[in-house]
C-alpha cells in the first residue's frame, strides 16, 4: 500500500477530533446547486452523514466502521470489488437495511423517517423487480402519489420522468413485458420523480448495452447540479467520468476516499505510455526528464512501458509537466502510446483492494 | 431543467400523504394487482365454479328436507321448522328466528366460511413474501411507512376476499330465488346479513395470512406455513366441535364453546348470526380485536425487517 493510500485510509478512520474534521470524505459543491431550504424545513448540513456504521449479518461483518460525509450537491461514488460492502452501505442509506451500530442520516434524518424524506429522496435499487402486472404509467403515477405529489400533478410528473429516460412510448406497457434495459430505465424514472434532492443509484448501468448505458450516464450527468447523487458501481470509468468524489471500500471498510482528483492523484502525477521497444536504459531523454525541476521523482515500469512523473501540486500543474515532458520526448523521437493525468481510478482501486 | 422543478406542491411544510392516504393507495393497487394476475383470475374462476356447484348442492339438500317434512310451500316449511326447533329447544323466540333463516343460504354460508381460509391462504401467501423475494418492496419502503404498507396490503387482500364473497352470495341468492326457496325480501335481509357475517371472519384469516407472508422471502414457505397455521386453528375448532357434540349426545344439553374453540375464527359464525345483540357484539369484538392484534404484530415485525 502506498503512502498516499495510507493517508487516505487514515482519512476514513481518523484518530483525533481535528483529523476527523478534515478527514471525512467531503466533496465540495458549487453554492449555486444547493436547493433553497424552506423556513420550516430542517436545514441539512450534509446530504449523507454516516458515522461509525457497522452492519453485521450473523457473524459476518459486511460493513465495518464506515464514516462518510457527502456534501449537498455532490456526485459521489461508492467503489469496491464484489463483497466490499458497497451495496450494503447503499442499502442502509436507502433504509432497506438497518445499521447494527453507528449513526446514519440523509438530509439530517434517519433513512427510516419516510415522512420527512419521501419527496426529497429518490432511490434506484439494483435488483428490485418492477411489479409485472402494473402498467408503466400507473406504476409511476402510484409512486408519484406516494411521494406527496397531488393527484392532478402525478400524471405530469410521471410522464416527465418517463420522457427523460426516453421511454414515453412505454406508458401503457406492462412492466413485466419490458426488456432489461427498459425496466432499468423505468426504475430510474421512478427514482427521479418529483426532483428529489438526493438520488441514490445502485449499479445504474449494470446489464445495459453500451448505447443505453451511455444515455443513462448522460441522464445522470444532466441531474448534476440539481441533486446530490450517490452512485454505487463496479464501472470505474463511469464513476471517474461522472463523480466529483468517491469512497473506495474493501472488505467492509473504507480504504480511501476523497475527491476524484485526490483519488486518481491527477494533480500530483503524470503518466506517459511509451511504444514497445523504446530504449530507456542510458537514454539521454530520460536524464533530461529527471532533471526537470518541477518533477520530484520519475519511475519507469518496463512491463507496462509506463513512465511516471511525480510533482508537487502546489508548485506546478499536470498540464505544465505534460508539456515539458512531451517536448523532451518528441525531440528525442520517442514514440508515445498515451498520456494521462494521475494513475486512473481503476489502477487506484487495483492498488488498494 | 425539468418542468417539475421543486415547486410548492412538493416542498411546502409537512408532507400531505397521511397514513390513511398511503393505506388507500396501496390497498387499491393491491386489489388491482390481484384482479389482473393469473393467480387472481384462475382462483376467481375456480371459486365461482365452486360456488355454483355448492349452491346447487345446498338447494338440493333443502329440497330433500322440504320433501321429507312434507312442506308444500316456503311458509309451510318455515312453520314446520319453527315447531321442530321449539320442541327441541323450548325457546319460542329462538325457534321463530331460526325458522325464517333460508336453509340453503345458511348451508352456503357455512361452506363459504369453511373454504374461506383456503381462498385467503392462496390469495395472500405471496402478498408480502413475493415483494420481499423480488425486492419490489424497495420501491415502496422509501415512500411509505412500513406499517402503512402492511395495513394497505391487508385491506387489499380483505377487500378482494369480501368482493369475492359478495359475488358468491349474489350467485347463491339468485339460485335460491330462482328455485323459489327464498323471497326477494328475505334474500335481501339474510343475503346481506350472511355476507356481513363473513367479513370479520375473513378479516381475521387475512390478517393471519399476511402476518405469515411478511415473515418469509420465499413465497412457497409462506404458503406452507399459512396452510400449517390454518390447519392448527382448524384442529382447535374441530376439537371443540367434537367435544360439544359428544357432550350433547351424552347429556342432551348443548354446552358452551371450550376456550380453545375461540381461537378458531370460524367458530364465531353462530354468535354473529344470533338474535342476541350481546353475542354479536362479543363475537365482533373478539374477531376485530384479534385482527388488530395480528396486524399490529405483523406491522411491527415488518417495520424492523431488513428488506
Amino acid at each position: 500500500m502506498s503512502a498516499e493510500t495510507q493517508d487516505s485510509t487514515a482519512e476514513s478512520k481518523p484518530e483525533t477530533p481535528a483529523a476527523k474534521a478534515e478527514a471525512e470524505a467531503e466533496v465540495k459543491a458549487s453554492p449555486a446547486v444547493i436547493q433553497p431550504v424552506k423556513k420550516k424545513r430542517k436545514v441539512a448540513e450534509a446530504a449523507v452523514r454516516m458515522k461509525g456504521v457497522i452492519k453485521r449479518f450473523g457473524v459476518k461483518t459486511a460493513v465495518d466502521d464506515v464514516t462518510l460525509h457527502v456534501k449537498i450537491g455532490a456526485v459521489y461514488g461508492l467503489i469496491g470489488p464484489n463483497g466490499a460492502g458497497k451495496t450494503t452501505t447503499f442499502s442502509m442509506m436507502a433504509g432497506y437495511l438497518k445499521p447494527t451500530q453507528g449513526s446514519l442520516e440523509i438530509l439530517g434524518f434517519a433513512p427510516t423517517q419516510v415522512d420527512e424524506l419521501r419527496s426529497r429522496i429518490g432511490v434506484l435499487p439494483q435488483d428490485a423487480v418492477l411489479p409485472s402486472n402494473d402498467r408503466v404509467g400507473e406504476f409511476l403515477m402510484h409512486m408519484a402519489r406516494l411521494q406527496d405529489i397531488p393527484a392532478d400533478k402525478a400524471e405530469d410528473a410521471a410522464r416527465t420522468v418517463l420522457a427523460e429516460v426516453d421511454g414515453k412510448d412505454w406508458w401503457a406497457q406492462r412492466c413485466g413485458s419490458l426488456s432489461h434495459g427498459m425496466a432499468k430505465r423505468v426504475a430510474l424514472a421512478q427514482a427521479l420523480i418529483g426532483e428529489p434532492e438526493v438520488i441514490l443509484l445502485d449499479e445504474p448501468t449494470a446489464g445495459l448495452d453500451p448505447k443505453v448505458a451511455f444515455e443513462v450516464r448522460q441522464l445522470i450527468k444532466g441531474r448534476k447540479g440539481r441533486a446530490t447523487i450517490i452512485i454505487s458501481s463496479h464501472n470505474l470509468q463511469e464513476l471517474e467520468e461522472i463523480c466529483d468524489g468517491a469512497a473506495i471500500l474493501d472488505r467492509g471498510r473504507i480504504v480511501a476516499s476523497g475527491s476524484m482528483n485526490e483519488l486518481t492523484a491527477s494533480s500530483e502525477e503524470v503518466h506517459v505510455k511509451l511504444a514497445r521497444g523504446t530504449k530507456t536504459t542510458g537514454a539521454a531523454w530520460m536524464q533530461q526528464v529527471r532533471e526537470l525541476q518541477m518533477v520530484k521523482r520519475v519511475e519507469f515500469d518496463d512491463e507496462r512501458m509506463d513512465l511516471a512523473m511525480y510533482f508537487e501540486r502546489k508548485e506546478t500543474d499536470a498540464e505544465t509537466v505534460i508539456s515539458h515532458v512531451l517536448w523532451i520526448l518528441l525531440n528525442a523521437q520517442v514514440k508515445i502510446s498515451g498520456v494521462s493525468k494521475g494513475r486512473g481510478l481503476e489502477q487506484r482501486v487495483m492498488d488498494l483492494t | 431543467m425539468s418542468a417539475l422543478a421543486p415547486t410548492a406542491w412538493a416542498r411546502k411544510g409537512k408532507p400531505r400523504v397521511s397514513p390513511l392516504v398511503e393505506i388507500r393507495l396501496i390497498a387499491a393497487r393491491e386489489l388491482r394487482k390481484s384482479i389482473r394476475s393469473v393467480k387472481g383470475i384462475v382462483l376467481g374462476a375456480l371459486t365461482l365454479i365452486g360456488s355454483v356447484v355448492s349452491i346447487l348442492i345446498c338447494v338440493w339438500i333443502e329440497g330433500g328436507q322440504r320433501e321429507k317434512m312434507g312442506a308444500g310451500s316456503t311458509q309451510a316449511y318455515i312453520d314446520l321448522k319453527r315447531a321442530a326447533i321449539e320442541k327441541s329447544t323450548g325457546d319460542a323466540n329462538l325457534a321463530a328466528h331460526l325458522a325464517t333463516v333460508p336453509t340453503s343460504l345458511l348451508l352456503f354460508l357455512k361452506i363459504t366460511i369453511w373454504f374461506g381460509p383456503l381462498l385467503i391462504a392462496l390469495l395472500g401467501f405471496d402478498a408480502l413474501s413475493g415483494d420481499l423475494q423480488h425486492r419490489s418492496v424497495r420501491f415502496w419502503t422509501v415512500r411509505s411507512r412500513r406499517w402503512s404498507y402492511f395495513v394497505g396490503k391487508f385491506f387489499g387482500l380483505w377487500v378482494l376476499v369480501s368482493l369475492i364473497t359478495l359475488a358468491l352470495n349474489v350467485i347463491a341468492g339468485s339460485v335460491a330465488l330462482g328455485k323459489g326457496y327464498v323471497t326477494g325480501g328475505s334474500l335481501l335481509t339474510f343475503g346481506v346479513q350472511f355476507w356481513l357475517v363473513s367479513l370479520p371472519i375473513s378479516a381475521t384469516w387475512a390478517a393471519i395470512a399476511l402476518f405469515i407472508s411478511g415473515l418469509f422471502r420465499t413465497p412457497i414457505l409462506g404458503l406452507l406455513t399459512t396452510f400449517g397455521a390454518f390447519f392448527v386453528l382448524w384442529l382447535f375448532g374441530l376439537g371443540g366441535f367434537i367435544s360439544r357434540v359428544g357432550d350433547m349426545i351424552e347429556s342432551g344439553d348443548a354446552k358452551a364453546m371450550s376456550w380453545y374453540e375461540y381461537i378458531y375464527p370460524n367458530a364465531y359464525d353462530e354468535m354473529l348470526l344470533s338474535s342476541d345483540p350481546r353475542s354479536i357484539v362479543t363475537a365482533l369484538g373478539i374477531l376485530v380485536g384479534f385482527s388488530v392484534l395480528v396486524i399490529a404484530a405483523g406491522s411491527a415485525v415488518f417495520a424492523r425487517k431488513d428488506v
